[in-house]
């Protein structure tokens, strides 16, 4: 249990660092220089890569979904994200519902 | 009670006081900014509680990490057996984004009176979400509404998704499996739109698509380094690629 507490805290400072290191850099840095363009780089393309594995190849309790459901949902969650002008709520909405129904189509 | 109202002149609305501008800023965030994050923290809480995350320590993640991706890394990779200080590793990596979004929001927050403490606090409570309304508003507003205005919304954001975490782990158990399963998508829909809606540069797109291609390729080799890797992979590739050019 301390392992974990200490492990989520670690987790939290290392959150912090960029936190911190911005309001200590703000004013000093030029947020264009190539340095911070490439982390953002490597930010975007790490996230993107995550959320990739978890629909490509999900674990846990998605791991029970087909992967064309799980593609659907994303498809129409972009279709109606940009129906609605960029409203974010309703596109989760809306991936979520169509999930959900094909899941219950199929059996539960 | 008229203060309350924005009052708008040409297109701009300010307020009567710092504390009427806490108390807007708190009622736009409790409407859907606030609805949209905590869908995903419900959607984070149904992952956390299937990959055996105890509740006082998904709690904790939302209060001290308070960045989505950052606890989802945190979990998964947890739940795959990774190494803690890759963990951390990893997680601080999704977090390098704070960066960038700090050091554009606190120079607008930055007026002579205020003390350097309250800055590093209103750092740890920024997320993108509010970040990204914030920065396009607190401009408009009299300097020292400014830093009223976005704690009224950023801590909104992050009181209301310290309650979606707890609801989400208390109702992860009764739901259906079909809705567990539903919420875990949430989080990757959830970013899906926020990345693909909001990234308008031509590096950003390259990042993301090398990254989402790097991701699953990866995986396959080692789950406990494809994080990190993909994102290392992917990043730079988009970087050197397109330097100069975006």
């Amino acid at each position: 249990m301390l392992e974990l507490a200490l492990l989520v805290l670690a987790c939290g400072a290392a959150t912090y660092l960029w936190r911190g290191l911005g309001v200590v850099f703000s004013g000093r840095v030029r947020p264009e220089s190539a340095l911070l363009t490439w982390v953002g780089c490597v930010a975007y393309a790490m996230i993107a890569g995550l959320m990739a594995r978890i629909v490509l190849i999900p674990t846990g309790a998605l791991a029970e979904t087909l992967l064309a459901e799980r593609l659907l949902a994303c498809g129409v969650a972009l279709a109606a994200y940009f129906g609605t002008r960029n409203n974010l709520f309703l596109g989760i909405v809306a991936g979520f519902a169509v999930f959900a129904a094909l899941g219950a189509l199929r059996g539960g | 009670m008229a203060s309350a109202r924005p009052e708008t002149r040409a297109g701009v609305a300010t307020y009567a006081s710092p504390r009427e501008a806490f108390r807007a800023a708190a009622r736009i965030s409790l409407g859907a900014p606030s609805a949209v994050l905590a869908a995903g923290y419900i959607g984070f809480a149904a992952l956390a509680k299937a990959g055996d995350f105890p509740l006082w320590a998904a709690l904790l993640s939302t209060a001290t990490i308070w960045a989505l991706p950052g606890q989802i890394v945190m979990v998964e990779m947890s739940h795959s057996g990774a190494a803690h200080l890759l963990i951390v590793f990893a997680v601080a990596l999704t977090a390098t984004r704070f960066l960038p979004m700090t050091l554009s929001l606190m120079p607008l927050l930055r007026e002579p009176q205020r003390r350097p403490w309250q800055l590093y606090l209103a750092a740890h409570i920024l997320a993108m979400t509010n970040w990204a309304l914030c920065v396009r508003r607190v401009p408009e507003l009299p300097p020292e509404q400014r830093m009223a205005y976005f704690v009224g919304f950023a801590l909104s954001n992050w009181l209301a998704c310290l309650a979606a975490t707890a609801a989400g782990y208390g109702l992860a158990g009764s739901f259906s499996p079909l809705v567990s399963r539903s919420l875990a998508l949430v989080s990757p829909l959830y970013f899906l739109l926020i990345m693909v809606g909001e990234t308008r540069t031509r590096l950003g797109i390259a990042s993301l698509a090398l990254g989402a291609a790097a991701g699953p390729f990866l995986y396959r080799y080692s789950p406990e380094w494809s994080v990190l890797a993909a994102g290392l992979l992917g990043g730079t590739l988009a970087y050197f690629a397109l330097r100069g050019r975006a």
